[in-house]
C-alpha cells in the first residue's frame, strides 16, 4: 500500500509538472502563432518513441531527439517561406503519424494494450519513473529561466511580432528556442497522456485561459494552472476508475474548456443584463 | 560595427510575395542619405508598403540587392542595422481585449537593446515620459491599448518607435486614423526629429497633404514601380 501511494505521489508530480509546462508553451505557441507547427511537432515526437520501441530505446529520449530535431528544422524552413507553412506542417504530421504507425507495427510488441505500446499511444502511470520527474523538473527550470532572461524581448514579439523583427529583435532565434522547448516538453509529457493526446495538455489549458482572462500574463498564469489542474485531476480520475490515463486527462482538460467557455458567456449575460437596467 | 551613412540603398530591387504569379515591386533604384525626408506615396496596390518592408529586409528581394545603412537585407548582421530604425506598421490597430498597456507598449521598443535580465533604467522610464508628453499621450500611459481610438494607438506606436531615438524612422500611413490636428501635431515632431537628431524618415502616405511640403525628397509609385521622383538617386 505505502509502495502504491509512494508510486501515485511520483505521478501525480509529473502530472502537475507536465500540465503546467503543457499549458505555458501552448500559451506562447499560441500567441506566436505557431501551433500548426507545435502540432507537427508533437506528432514527430509520437513517431520517434515509436522508433524507439524497434530500436530497443527508451520511447522518451527517442521521442525527445526526433521532436527537438524536427521543431529545429522546420523552424529554420519556416523562417525562410512566408506562405504554405500549415500545408508543410500538415505533410509532416501526416508522416510522423504514418513512421509511428509503421514502426509500432514492425516492433516485436504486437499487441496494442501492452506496457511499451501504452507509454506511446495512450500513456501509463507506469512509465513514471524518478528519472523522468528530474527531467521535468530540469526542463521546467530551464524553461523559466528562458522567460524571465529574455522576458522584454518575448514580450515584444507576444506584441507584435513583425514590430519586434522590424526593431532588431531576433525574432528567429527566440522562435526556435520556443519550438525546442515546445519538442522537449512534448516529449517528456508523452508517457502520462501519449502520443495521440498531448496536445489536448497543449491547446484545451490555453483556449480555456483565454475564456477567463485578456490579460497576457494572467492567461499564461491561467494556461499553466489549468494544464497541471487537467493532468493532476485526470490521472487521480484515472487511478480511481481503472481509466487509461491519457484519454482521461484530455476528458478532463475538455470538460474544464467547456466549464471556462460557460462562464464566460454567463458571465457576460450577466454584466448585459445589468448594463441594460435603468 | 562600422554602417554606412546610406540609410538604405535599393539596386534594381525585384520582389514577389511568394504564391503570386506577378512580382509586387520592379526593378526599383532609390538611395536615401542621413538627414532627409523622404516621403513615398502612390494609389492603393502601387508597393509602398512593399518598398518600406523590403528597406527594412523583412521581405527580401528575389533579384537585386537592398541595403540598410550599408548592411545588405539577407546577412545575419542586418538584426544590428535595424536597431538603429524605428518602424510604424500600417496595421498597427489592436483589438479591444489587447492589455497591454500604452507604458508596456512604448517600453517594448527597448527590447532589442537589452541583454538577459536586464531591465529598463530610469533614464529610459524619463525617455517614455518625454516622448509621450511630446505626442500628448501622458495621460493614456497606464490604459489597455486596446481600449483607445485608432488616432490614440496610431501615436502609442509613433512613441513606441521615437523613443528609440532611431537613426531611421519609417512610418507606414502615420496618418491614416488621425485628425487634422493629429496630423499637424505628428509631421511637426517628425520634422523637428529630422532637424534635431540629423536622422532621416521614410514616411509612405497617400495623403501627402501633412507632410509634402516639408520632403526632401518624393517618390510616386504606380503598380510597383517608382514612376517620378524629386530629389532621389
Amino acid at each position: 500500500m505505502k509502495v502504491m501511494l509512494e508510486f501515485l505521489g511520483l505521478a501525480l508530480l509529473a502530472a502537475v509538472l507536465s500540465g503546467n509546462l503543457c499549458g505555458a508553451i501552448g500559451f506562447y505557441v499560441q500567441r506566436l502563432r505557431i501551433t500548426t507547427l507545435s502540432f507537427s511537432v508533437a506528432h514527430a515526437a509520437l513517431a520517434g518513441a515509436s522508433i524507439g520501441l524497434i530500436l530497443n530505446f527508451d520511447p522518451v529520449y527517442s521521442a525527445m531527439i526526433v521532436a527537438v530535431a524536427s521543431a529545429l528544422i522546420l523552424g529554420m524552413i519556416f523562417a525562410r517561406i512566408e506562405y504554405g507553412r500549415e500545408l508543410i506542417s500538415m505533410a509532416v504530421f501526416s508522416a510522423s503519424s504514418a513512421v509511428a504507425i509503421f514502426a509500432i507495427y514492425m516492433s516485436n510488441v504486437r499487441v496494442l494494450a501492452t506496457a511499451s505500446i501504452a507509454v506511446v499511444l495512450w500513456g501509463s502511470l507506469l512509465a513514471i519513473t524518478v528519472e523522468k520527474l528530474i527531467l521535468l523538473l530540469l526542463t521546467l527550470f530551464m524553461f523559466i529561466l528562458y522567460i524571465i532572461a529574455y522576458r522584454i524581448q518575448i514580450d515584444s514579439m507576444l506584441y507584435d511580432v513583425k514590430m519586434a523583427e522590424a526593431e532588431g529583435v531576433n525574432v528567429q532565434m527566440h522562435m526556435l528556442i520556443m519550438l525546442f522547448f515546445a519538442g522537449l516538453i512534448i516529449s517528456s509529457s508523452l508517457r502520462l497522456t501519449g502520443g495521440f493526446l498531448v496536445f489536448t495538455l497543449l491547446y484545451n489549458p490555453v483556449a480555456a485561459s483565454f475564456q477567463i482572462s485578456r490579460k497576457a500574463h494572467l492567461q499564461l498564469l491561467a494556461s499553466s494552472i489549468l494544464g497541471a489542474a487537467s493532468a493532476s485531476f485526470g490521472l487521480l480520475v484515472s487511478y480511481t476508475l481503472d481509466w487509461p490515463v491519457g484519454a482521461t486527462i484530455a476528458i478532463v482538460s475538455s470538460i474544464i474548456l467547456l466549464s471556462a467557455y460557460m462562464m464566460k458567456v454567463l458571465v457576460e449575460a450577466f454584466r448585459r443584463r445589468c448594463l441594460s437596467r435603468p | 560595427m562600422h554602417f554606412s551613412k546610406e540609410v538604405v540603398k535599393l539596386r534594381d530591387v525585384w520582389v514577389a510575395y511568394s504564391g503570386s504569379d506577378r512580382p509586387a515591386m520592379c526593378n526599383i533604384n532609390l538611395t536615401v542619405p542621413l538627414g532627409k525626408l523622404v516621403l513615398i506615396t502612390g494609389p492603393n496596390g502601387a508597393g509602398k508598403t512593399t518598398l518600406i518592408e523590403t528597406c527594412l529586409g523583412l521581405l527580401k528581394p528575389y533579384r537585386g540587392s537592398a541595403y540598410l545603412f550599408g548592411v545588405d537585407t539577407r546577412s545575419w548582421r542586418i538584426r544590428h542595422a535595424r536597431r538603429m530604425c524605428g518602424f510604424v506598421p500600417q496595421d498597427f490597430m489592436k483589438p479591444p481585449f489587447e492589455a497591454y498597456t500604452v507604458r508596456h507598449v512604448i517600453r517594448l521598443g527597448f527590447a532589442p537593446y537589452k541583454s538577459i535580465f536586464e531591465s529598463l533604467t530610469e533614464d529610459e522610464d524619463r525617455r517614455i515620459r518625454r516622448v509621450s508628453e511630446l505626442l500628448e499621450i501622458e495621460d493614456l500611459l497606464d490604459r489597455p491599448i486596446g481600449t483607445l481610438s485608432g488616432g490614440q494607438q496610431q501615436r502609442a506606436v509613433i512613441a513606441r518607435a521615437l523613443v528609440r531615438k532611431p537613426r531611421a524612422l519609417f512610418l507606414d500611413e502615420p496618418f491614416s486614423s488621425l485628425d487634422r490636428e493629429g496630423r499637424r501635431l505628428i509631421s511637426r515632431v517628425v520634422r523637428e526629429y529630422v532637424r534635431a537628431e540629423d536622422a532621416s524618415v521614410i514616411i509612405v502616405s497617400h495623403d501627402v497633404n501633412p507632410i509634402i511640403d516639408y520632403a526632401d525628397i518624393v517618390v510616386r509609385m504606380e503598380n510597383g514601380r517608382i514612376v517620378s521622383g524629386e530629389g532621389y538617386a
